[in-house]
């Protein structure tokens, strides 16, 4: 049981923005463990400079950004080029809660890979990022 | 990208990187370690323990702020428990530290425990030893603190604190854990909560049981929510460890747990090895054709007789 090596898929939830509503992101939090990933949660408030520092501390696969106030437009573009900057480029990104059709096609263009439209299955959210996490495992046992 | 060399040059994501491949039991983490080890031994780690609701947190931030205010650099390294089920796990200390989250002086690392009973998770030395190398002066490692039975983190630790609540009852559990033996300093957090006064009289009455040694454990009162009692604290801690370095017992508990280390990897990595080639002699202990005691002493036997 434990000579096992362990990898368990490592998410950081964080909310960017003004607004204080949880429940969306704990019931996500919740899904995620009980698929056997570490989840990281920095909380509220938080500004794209703080997710970005702690996603290289945590050395995170995911970050999810749970966002359900405006400003969404120029917060998640600035956190995908912080993590760019930063060399952690290759960490998912990924974004859920009150995000307007329009606006999806520049999020997709700034870096953010996927877009989970409110009121999404935990189930889905849990099976792309498995299986987001397989094709990188593959990909780097074949290089 | 030499991780090693850039873990000694402080960088952030190499440190980073290095704790996922221990915390992983990559092989690559192994490496590093044996090439930072020699730049190892210079920080002070400091445990916090004590039950949950204690507010464990708050405190590491309190203390974390009066570290920065002298000017040191601050690791921590948050322990949370990792589900027996699912291996997962949800780890949210850090969001009691966000007024750090900018401060480049400050690490902080969450774990899950990934099946290590204690209260710690296997790879905190590890991390611990890599935070060392990275020239942080002071490793804040928090545990679980979902019992009494953490001691773990005594045998990692320099200075252990062990932080109490008001009413809670625990002074009792924590003689039986042999906590109030171990502990270096003790901590009444939310002391301004109805009862501090006399769970302090407690506290201090068995306090006064203990053996009587070289160091004599203060006991002190915090508001970690109203960022009270830090100072004190961390005067406390600074004083502690002058005391193992002219004691000695700085370099004598670094010399016990590193031996102690080794003994671990040589136990789990023949243990690997040796069931690795014992297919036959497993299959025998599954299927009762053979009990457990007598295929232990036919594998080792096996391998008596080969060296």
């Amino acid at each position: 049981m434990s000579d096992v090596p362990q990898r368990p898929i490592r998410v950081l939830l964080a909310k960017l923005g003004m607004d204080t509503h949880t429940v969306g992101v704990t019931v996500i939090a919740h899904a995620l463990r009980e698929a056997g990933m570490e989840v990281i949660f920095t909380g509220l408030k938080q500004t794209p400079e703080m997710v970005a520092n702690a996603a290289i501390q945590e050395d995170v696969d995911v970050v999810g950004i749970s966002t359900l106030s405006a400003g969404h437009t120029r917060s998640l573009p600035r956190l995908a080029q912080l993590l760019r900057d930063k060399g952690a480029g290759d960490k998912l990104l990924v974004a859920g809660g009150v995000i307007p059709e329009e606006d999806k096609p520049l999020l997709t263009d700034a870096g953010v890979q996927k877009i989970f439209t409110m009121g999404a299955d935990t189930r889905e959210i849990v099976s792309y990022l498995q299986g987001w996490w397989a094709e990188k495992r593959r990909a780097e046992a074949a290089a | 990208m030499d991780i090693a060399a850039d873990v000694l040059a402080g960088k952030v994501a190499a440190g980073a990187r290095a704790i996922r491949w221990l915390d992983d039991r990559d092989p690559r983490g192994l490496e590093v370690l044996r090439h930072i080890f020699p730049h190892t031994g210079k920080a002070h780690v400091i445990g916090i323990t004590g039950p949950p609701g204690a507010g464990k947190s708050t405190l590491v931030d309190m203390l974390i702020a009066e570290q920065r205010r002298r000017n040191r650099k601050v690791a921590v390294i948050a322990v949370d428990p990792s589900s027996p089920f699912s291996g997962g796990a949800i780890l949210g200390d850090r969001v009691r530290m966000n007024r750090h989250a900018l401060d480049e002086g400050v690490f902080v690392r969450s774990m899950g425990t990934r099946g290590q009973a204690g209260g710690l998770s296997r790879a905190t030395y590890d991390a611990a030893l890599v935070f060392d190398a990275m020239g942080y002066d002071v490793v804040i490692v928090e545990t679980v603190g979902v019992g009494q039975d953490e001691i773990d983190i005594v045998s990692l630790a320099h200075s252990t604190v062990i932080v109490s609540v008001p009413g809670l009852g625990d002074e009792v559990q924590a003689v039986k854990a042999g906590l109030l033996e171990a502990g270096e300093i003790f901590v009444i957090n939310k002391a301004d909560r109805d009862g501090a006064e006399q769970t302090q009289r407690q506290l201090e009455m068995m306090l006064h049981l203990r053996q009587t040694k070289a160091w004599n454990p203060p006991l002190l009162m915090a508001v970690a929510s109203k960022d009270q009692g830090g100072a004190e604290i961390v005067d406390a801690l600074d004083a502690h460890l002058a005391h193992l370095r002219t004691s000695g017992d700085f370099a004598r508990q670094s010399a016990v747990r590193d031996h102690h280390q080794f003994v671990t990897l040589v136990r789990e990595q023949v243990a690997a090895r040796l069931l690795a080639g014992a297919g036959a002699l497993s299959d025998d202990v599954r299927a009762r054709r053979l009990d457990p005691y007598s295929a232990a002493k036919a594998l080792i036997l096996h391998v008596e007789v080969r060296s």
